[in-house]
């Protein structure tokens, strides 16, 4: 049995799913503090359920977004610095007064990962007391062309961490994306969420051990799956916004649905994402209009209007969440989950365990092409297993390439998708994939 | 008749420029957006009619050259434009009264707006493309006999060049070689030459149908509302709403010299069932449908959001995923013999004439 979790404010919420069947009415408990409304939740399931659970999963996303921002350090690295205030790389109003202290260093790298500039860490260990002495604990750091070689920004971090190992630094080649704003800005808020990051994962593993001892403890991620509670404390942008991909694969998870589309009908209107082998279909930003993107893999998922096209062949599922169900859904839809209520829940409680490999690969032909992505899928796969995946049960969901327009001639984007650890969905595709197999 | 630009226009232009070339990442273009739309509260732009500058002013394209990394991965500097223009007034001995766009789309629709509002030079209404093809040499300039030199560039590290070279295509090669060693983009001015030449072998109105554009596409209404709008506009026709079923990567050989591999997207008609493929080296150069040339270089191809009517980002696109394709014709300079020797698929090593070419 798997167990959900939602914490909000000073509330926790929880709902138990074996296979593809909620199994307990959602518990609820509001305390004086969040640690208490978990603990309260955890032990009455204990209760019920002892060591029957063998999985928990909790979206945080909702604590995380309404924490103060911890302020940080921006160390941006490029070949010379903005020339005008125009120039100078923006931040979104929401996490721009969080940034005490911007920091330029020479530097940077080309896509063939060759440098632009000298580092300028001479220049940088002269201002590095100053950046010390201010009591910040996290910092940001962001090169030109990181995506093709991360050294910069790790010789910067080592030369951080060489004065202070108590830093908190959150480097931007740890996220994906081919804009340095949209890097700078993940970098930053991961940063300034790492702090909320370290003392929700305490705070859950504290309590899922005392309750549940032998079971795994992890956070829903922003792509519908799950990590080990761990990685939240180094990134917490990637538990930030798991909300909607939860929905998406609670209600594929009740309606038996591994692929397919999935319209979910709220108060706030009707939104449609697909599943694919189990999971949401993701893409690796979360764009927010005009300004930078959040570099973390999310589910897509995006307004339904009358103009849908209508897909033969393609299975859909139609959940109808409202919180007064007197008139019918928009559109004519006919929702068959018509009481589905706790579909987050329900999709923490199924989520596997995801695994991402997205990075530059040079290549020089059609087979080497598929070397390197085969390299690619078997490393993604490594990577669920070591996050707690089987290795009997660990698939690749997505592996793609993409060129690069008027990039370096040679130089592609490998994107690939590991997923393990069976939810109720992944269940279903594993043994639609047997099936085929023995067919 | 001249006209200051507003943050509006700025922002429909956006849009725009996003619709000419749906295969290029837009965020440069949010960016610029952005950055332009801040500096428009202390400073205006002015965009003019070509024929608004004396017949032998000096106009001069600006633009951005890319191989490597993306203009959003490295961001400008800020002085590469006014240092290139100022390279090519010191190497001429003249002063440059307009500027205008190396392209009509993309990253180089909005540019000039920004360059216009750090030199206060007007931006010309006009271009030498009509749209976004990769080399430097593919423009109705060249088709027209308008030198290419002396070009200035200058990246995001501050070093600059200026190339002398009479042959575009020598050029080309010159100027993409030195943009890899910058990173992976330059700022250049090019094509210098008077208001007369420009009138006469320039593509006109491109900033002011990119602005046309975004209006159709921001508006209210739905998608296919969008769509006869543009087809009003611009004679848009779709070729095809259709469901991407494969996406293809390093799908033909190259060794063109041409930036980025070619890839090729096979796409199902909703309702016909035909197959469709495009065939893609930086931008969408060819569309088949069912095997026969529904569209071909220099013919525009874009992709809309056949559900909520805009732009469709080539990135995004994943198997499952239905979009229009539309097509709109380039410029007329394109169709001539010169124009197709410049720019049809063979030009992009895709063994195959217009079919212009054969039936005039």
């Amino acid at each position: 049995m798997r167990l959900g979790l939602m914490l909000k404010g000073t509330s926790c919420r929880a709902l138990v799913v074996e296979g593809r069947s909620v199994v307990s009415v959602a518990e609820q408990r509001r305390a004086s503090s969040l640690a208490e409304a978990l603990d309260s939740v955890l032990s009455s399931l204990r209760l019920q359920f002892g060591s029957q659970i063998t999985d928990v999963t909790a979206d945080v996303g909702r604590v995380l977004a309404s924490a103060r921002p911890g302020n940080v350090v921006a160390v941006r690295i490029s070949p010379r610095p903005p020339a005008d205030q125009f120039h100078n790389t923006r931040l979104p109003a929401h996490i721009e007064p969080a940034v005490t202290k911007t920091v330029h260093v020479q530097g940077g790298h080309d896509l063939r990962g060759r440098p632009l500039a000298t580092l300028g860490l001479d220049a940088f260990l002269l201002e590095l007391p100053s950046i010390l002495s201010g009591g910040l604990r996290n910092i940001a750091i962001t090169a030109v062309g990181s995506t093709a070689s991360a050294e910069h920004e790790t010789r910067i971090a080592d030369a951080i961490l060489s004065n202070n190992s108590d830093m908190r630094i959150s480097i931007s080649s740890d996220f994906y994306s081919g804009a340095f704003r949209d890097r700078d800005y993940t970098a930053v808020l991961n940063s300034a969420l790492m702090q909320s990051g370290e003392e929700l994962a305490a705070m859950l593993d504290e309590a899922g051990k005392r309750h549940f001892p032998a079971a795994a403890l992890s956070y829903a991620r922003n792509d519908g799956g799950r990590a080990p509670l761990a990685r939240l404390a180094t990134a917490p942008v990637h538990a930030l916004r798991p909300e909607a991909a939860m929905a998406i694969l609670g209600a594929a998870t009740l309606g038996g649905l591994s692929d397919g589309e999935v319209v979910i009908c709220t108060d706030e209107g009707v939104s449609v994402g697909n599943m694919r082998g189990g999971l949401p279909v993701a893409r690796s930003l979360i764009r927010q209009g005009y300004e930078a993107s959040l570099a973390t893999n999310a589910a897509i998922v995006e307004p339904y209007t009358a103009n849908h096209p209508f897909r033969p062949g393609i299975k859909t599922v139609v959940a109808d969440i409202r919180t007064s169900q007197d008139t019918p859904p928009e559109y004519g839809l006919v929702p068959p989950l018509p009481l589905a209520r706790d579909l987050t829940l329900v999709g923490c409680a199924a989520t596997p365990l995801t695994a991402w490999i997205d990075r530059l690969e040079r290549v020089s032909g059609q087979a080497d092409l598929h070397r390197v992505q085969h390299r690619a899928e078997e490393e993604a796969s490594s990577a669920a297993v070591q996050l707690g995946a089987g290795p009997t049960d660990t698939r690749i969901i997505e592996s793609n390439v993409y060129a690069m327009p008027y990039g370096n001639p040679g130089i592609i984007r490998i994107r690939v998708q590991a997923a393990g650890g069976a939810s109720g969905s992944e269940e279903q595709a594993l043994n639609a994939h047997a099936m085929e197999a023995t067919a | 008749m001249s006209t200051v630009l507003t943050p509006d226009d700025v922002g429909h232009l956006r849009t725009g420029a996003h619709f000419l070339a749906c295969a290029i990442d837009p965020t440069a273009i949010h960016v610029y957006a952005g950055m332009i739309q801040e500096a428009m509260q202390t400073r205006s732009v002015e965009l003019i009619t070509v024929d608004e500058l004396a017949p032998d002013d000096l106009v001069v394209s600006v633009g951005m050259v890319t191989q490597g990394l993306f203009i959003s991965d490295m961001p400008p500097v800020g002085d590469e434009f006014t240092g290139c223009i100022e390279a090519i007034e010191t190497r001429l001995g003249r002063r440059v009264r307009a500027i205008y766009s190396l392209a009509a789309a993309n990253i180089n629709g909005i540019i000039p707006l920004m360059v216009g509002l750090q030199s206060s030079l007007p931006v010309v209404d006009s271009d030498p493309m009509g749209r976004v093809f990769p080399l430097i040499s593919q423009t109705t300039l060249t088709i027209g006999g308008v030198a290419i030199a002396p070009i200035a560039l200058m990246g995001a590290t501050g070093e600059r060049a200026v190339v002398e070279a009479g042959d575009p295509q020598r050029a080309e090669t010159l100027v993409r070689a030195l943009v890899t060693e910058l990173g992976g983009w330059a700022a250049t001015v090019m094509y210098p030459c008077s208001a007369r030449q420009l009138a006469e072998h320039g593509v006109h109105g491109s900033i002011s149908r990119m602005i046309h554009i975004g209006e159709i596409l921001e508006a209210e209404t739905s998608a296919e509302s969008k769509f006869l709008s543009l087809s009003e506009l611009l004679g848009v026709t779709r070729i095809a709403r259709g469901r991407v079923t494969h996406i293809e990567g390093l799908s033909r050989p190259t060794d063109l010299g041409l930036p980025a591999q070619p890839s090729s997207v096979t796409l199902e008609e909703e309702t016909t069932g035909q197959i469709i493929r495009m065939e893609i080296q930086n931008e969408i150069l060819l569309v088949l449908v069912d095997g026969a040339v529904a569209a071909a270089v220099p013919d525009m191809v874009t992709l809309l959001n056949s559900e909520h009517g805009s732009v469709a980002n080539l990135d995004d696109l994943r198997v499952g995923s239905v979009v229009d394709v539309l097509k709109l014709s380039a410029a007329p300079q394109w169709y001539s013999e010169a124009g197709l020797d410049l720019a049809e698929p063979a030009a992009f090593g895709i063994p195959l004439h217009h079919p212009r070419r054969h039936h005039g």
